[in-house]
């Protein structure tokens, strides 16, 4: 079952999409063949087109021209009802379960099986989805509320879903950004046995390492025109790089000023709940720590209680010294901390709002300034702009409309430039490039340099490997363990996230 | 023609745009563009309409009246929009308001001054904003619910202050309410100054960016820095000065104070007022130029249903029908815009 696509056509034929929003193009005439049995790969920098060319395909966006044929048949017109019909479905960068409802409800909305007097016959309802779930080897319980389940776990409801209604292309969009390692593989393992049972995978990621272990074959997007479509074995990760960017990345550890020895950021007995019991930490000035095993819930929890956002049972927070009182937004930001959460879209941008405001929405309530002029605005908003990379089709759009990647760097550039004597980043580089991780992680660099006191939550092991110079380990809430970066290894790194112990 | 009118008039809301369109399809693609758009081609139709129809629509009599009526709306809507675009809701202003007069009035009838009487009632309105911004605040109350409840316990207070009777003023404020400065209406004027203010505030201040972060995002704003309970009180005691103020100018141009002036109906008008006008109930987004276009297509509405001396039954009838169709035309050119 490995290579299909010599027997059979292409289930999916995309030929010269082109899409363009109020006049600015995004898709320039892209190609692509979606065969059953593949896991296809679509890479691409941040705005590349990758997201806007699955939702074209997948009916979310009509293309302005080119062609798309499903089993050799071509359909103009697509909406999302006709594509599900023919077997094509998504699971979009943002996941999108009905949170109030369980996990079966969810698996089953809009096919729910109804005895007499269309009454819900909710026995049959639990033992679909189960059944949805078990045949993927999934272990979740369908009786949890779709709140409670960790991004993975939804990641997989989404998938198990698509797969009961029938899809035959499935289109994951970044599914294991900001998953732990252990989430990434179970994710992983699931679309390789989707793969082996005939389903066409389209997946987007950013990560190189994991792309290339994964897909069959890869397709690179550049500022949405098509650059390579080749098999993934003959491809190699330093390729693949210049496909993308146009230029080799190199991200090394740079030389960092030794750490000051006076502390930046305190934590001490931070207790709430279950998630978070007798947290400690200390950060000195121009320290990176790296926070590790806290992933999902525990980690997000981390950042309201250290944004003021949530009033910890117990503990303490000091910022330079001087004790922050706990549970209130303002004297958490006045104290001097920042916190960016890896919530985007609910808790770090405005999404209505253009680019332009959101970037300056914290600074300029800092400053107290009490006018606003779009153009003083552009003015001050410009450099910030450039220093992250941020790039919209066109002038100051609503960011809800920039890429996924773009909006990171646009919450970056809000907080980081706002003057912080501490910070704490939630996955810093979740859904960025290669490229723009690169910069992000030298950023960050030059934060700790200019002597900020950094604590980092990631879920990347990389990342902490090459941004941290100390890593403290939290199991079940607690800080249970601290090492230098020096003195451990990737391997080690993964092995002690995963829950277990380096030797 | 009482016989004609009923029929014709729903038409032109709901037949109109649509017959526009089919000319050239460019300049209806164009129009989607324009801000209000839309809005304005029903707006002019309707004039259009009702000039060819009434002849006493384009009296100058008739104009300064559809200007006085459209101006005290004006003001409560101005408030509105600006509460409304930051995800609050005030359905209490129009009873705020009628408190406010009926008080005002009694005051007056038992021989204060004028100016005491207005900053007593402002100051009251205020009140009664603060309160409703206290209780939507801090019990996390929906303001739709506390609102609706304010705006019924306000409407009886109102009867209780006037104790069933109607209390005249005599001509002590009737030049607020009834001259005119180069030919355009106090009443007007006010609204225009409040309507300006607003938009300034609105596009070039930092308090009303605040409204639109936080009717965009609460969490959002809250972890900018902006003290989002503070924004919120001062948007509902603003609402509620605004409302006295609209109270005042109800007076003045009525010189009398009789029950059941004013009220929740008031109030349904300008919350229509400001939906046609595309601010979002959910918050977020917001004009006072919309604003406008709406408080005055509802007023030559009813002005010309008036007018044409359409059956009163079936003015609620058009004026419902002007709202959804202005309500669809906003949803259309908003999706058709970029972004979203
Ligand atoms: N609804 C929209 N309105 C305006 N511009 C849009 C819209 N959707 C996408 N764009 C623009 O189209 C371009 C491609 O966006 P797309 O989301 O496809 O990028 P992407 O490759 O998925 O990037 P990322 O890796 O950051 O998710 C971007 O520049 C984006 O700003
Ligand atoms: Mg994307």
């Amino acid at each position: 079952m490995t290579s299909p696509a010599t027997t059979t056509g292409p289930v999916v034929r995309v030929r010269g999409v082109t899409k363009s929003f109020g006049g600015a193009a995004a898709l320039k005439g892209v190609d692509l063949d979606l065969y059953p049995g593949e896991i296809h790969a679509l890479m691409g920098m941040n705005g590349a087109g990758k997201s806007t060319l699955v939702q074209v395909l997948c009916g979310v966006h009509q293309p302005d021209g080119g062609t798309i044929e499903v089993d050799g048949h071509r359909h103009t017109g697509l909406n999302v009802r006709r594509a599900r019909g023919l077997g094509v479905s998504s699971v979009p960068q943002r996941r999108e379960l009905a949170m109030g409802l369980t996990v079966a409800e969810n698996i089953m909305l809009g096919d729910l099986p109804t005895r007499r007097f269309g009454a819900v016959d909710w026995k049959a309802v639990r033992a679909r989805a189960g059944a949805a779930l078990s045949g993927l080897g999934i272990d979740i319980d369908v009786q949890r509320v779709a709140g409670s389940l960790t991004v993975a776990e939804q990641t997989m409801v989404e998938v198990a879903r698509e797969v009961r209604r029938g899809g035959r292309v499935l289109i994951l969009d970044e599914p294991t950004a900001c998953l732990s390692a252990r989430d990434a593989g179970q994710v992983r393992a699931l679309v390789r046995r989707l793969r082996d049972e005939g389903v066409a995978v389209v997946y987007i990621s950013h990560y190189i390492d994991e792309v290339m272990s994964v897909a069959d074959r890869v397709t690179v997007l550049r500022d949405g025109g098509l650059v390579r479509s080749a098999p993934a074995a003959e491809t190699d990760p330093a390729a693949l790089v210049r496909d993308m960017v146009g230029r080799d990345v190199v991200s090394r550890r740079p030389e960092r000023p030794a750490p000051r020895d006076e502390p930046g950021l305190a934590v001490r007995g931070l207790s709430h709940g279950h998630a978070v019991r007798d947290f400690t930490v200390e950060v000195r000035k121009g320290e990176i720590v790296a926070v590790l095993g806290p992933a999902g819930d525990a980690q997000s929890r981390l950042f309201d209680l250290l944004s003021g956002r949530v009033r910890p049972d117990a503990g303490e927070v000091l910022v330079d010294g001087r004790p922050v009182p706990p549970g209130r937004v303002g004297a958490a930001l006045a104290g001097g901390l920042r916190c960016v959460t890896g919530d985007r879209r609910s808790l770090g941008l405005v999404q209505s709002m253009t680019v332009d405001e959101n970037l300056m929405l914290a600074g300029d309530r800092f400053a107290r300034r009490r006018l606003h002029r779009s153009a003083d605005l552009a003015r001050r908003a410009a450099p910030v702009r450039d220093a992250y990379g941020v790039v919209a089709l066109s002038g100051n759009p609503p960011v809800g409309s920039l890429s996924g990647g773009n909006q990171q760097k646009v919450l970056l550039g809000k907080w980081l430039e706002t003057e912080p004597v501490a910070c704490f980043l939630e996955d810093p580089t979740n859904g960025v490039d290669v490229a723009a991780m690169a910069d992000i992680h030298t950023l960050v660099d030059d934060l700790a340099a200019r002597g900020v006191a950094v604590l980092l939550a990631s879920s990347s092991a990389e990342e902490v490997m090459r941004l941290a110079d100390r890593v403290v380990v939290v199991s079940a809430g607690r800080t249970v363990g601290e090492h230098d970066i020096t003195a451990i290894t990737r391997d080690e790194l993964v092995a002690t996230a995963l829950g277990g112990q380096p030797q | 023609m009482s016989l004609k009118t009923p029929s014709a008039a729903p038409d032109v809301a709901s037949g109109g745009p649509s017959e526009r369109r089919a000319p050239s399809r460019s300049t209806a693609r164009g129009l989607l563009h324009v801000p209000h758009g839309g809005l304005v081609v029903v707006l002019i139709l309707v004039c259009v309409f009702t000039a060819l129809q009434a002849d006493a629509f384009t009296s100058s009599q008739n104009l300064l009246n559809v200007l006085r009526q459209v101006s005290v709306n004006a003001v409560i809507a101005a408030g509105l929009t600006l509460l409304m675009t930051a995800g609050g809701m005030d359905f209490s202003m129009g009873s705020n308001a009628a408190v406010t007069l009926c008080v005002g009035a009694q005051l007056i009838d038992g021989g204060w001054s004028t100016p005491a009487v207005v900053v007593v009632c402002l100051a009251l309105a205020t009140l009664i904003g603060l309160v409703n911004g206290l209780v939507v605040t801090y019990t996390r109350v929906a303001p739709f619910v506390a609102t609706l409840a304010s705006a019924m316990l306000l409407d009886g207070v109102a009867l209780l202050v006037l104790d069933g009777m109607s209390v005249t003023i005599g001509d002590k404020m009737s030049s607020l309410g009834n001259d005119e400065v180069v030919g355009v209406p106090y009443l007007t004027v006010v609204a225009v100054l409040v309507l300006a203010l607003t938009g300034v505030t609105m596009r070039f201040t930092t308090f009303g960016r605040d409204a639109f972060a936080m009717g965009g995002n609460e969490h959002v704003a809250r972890l900018s820095g902006i003290n989002v309970n503070a924004r919120k009180l001062a948007l509902y005691a603003l609402a509620g000065v605004l409302a006295g103020l609209a109270g005042l100018m109800l007076l003045s141009r009525l010189g009398a104070a009789a029950p059941n002036t004013a009220g929740l109906q008031t109030q349904l008008t300008a919350v229509a007022a400001v939906v046609i006008g595309g601010t979002s109930l959910a918050g977020g987004h917001g004009t006072v130029v919309g604003t406008v276009f709406g408080v005055v297509l509802l007023g030559v509405v009813a002005n010309a249903l008036n007018l044409l001396q359409v059956n009163s039954n079936y003015q609620l009838v058009v004026t419902g029908g002007v709202l959804l169709v202005a309500a669809i035309i906003n949803e259309v050119q908003r999706k058709s815009s970029p972004g979203h």
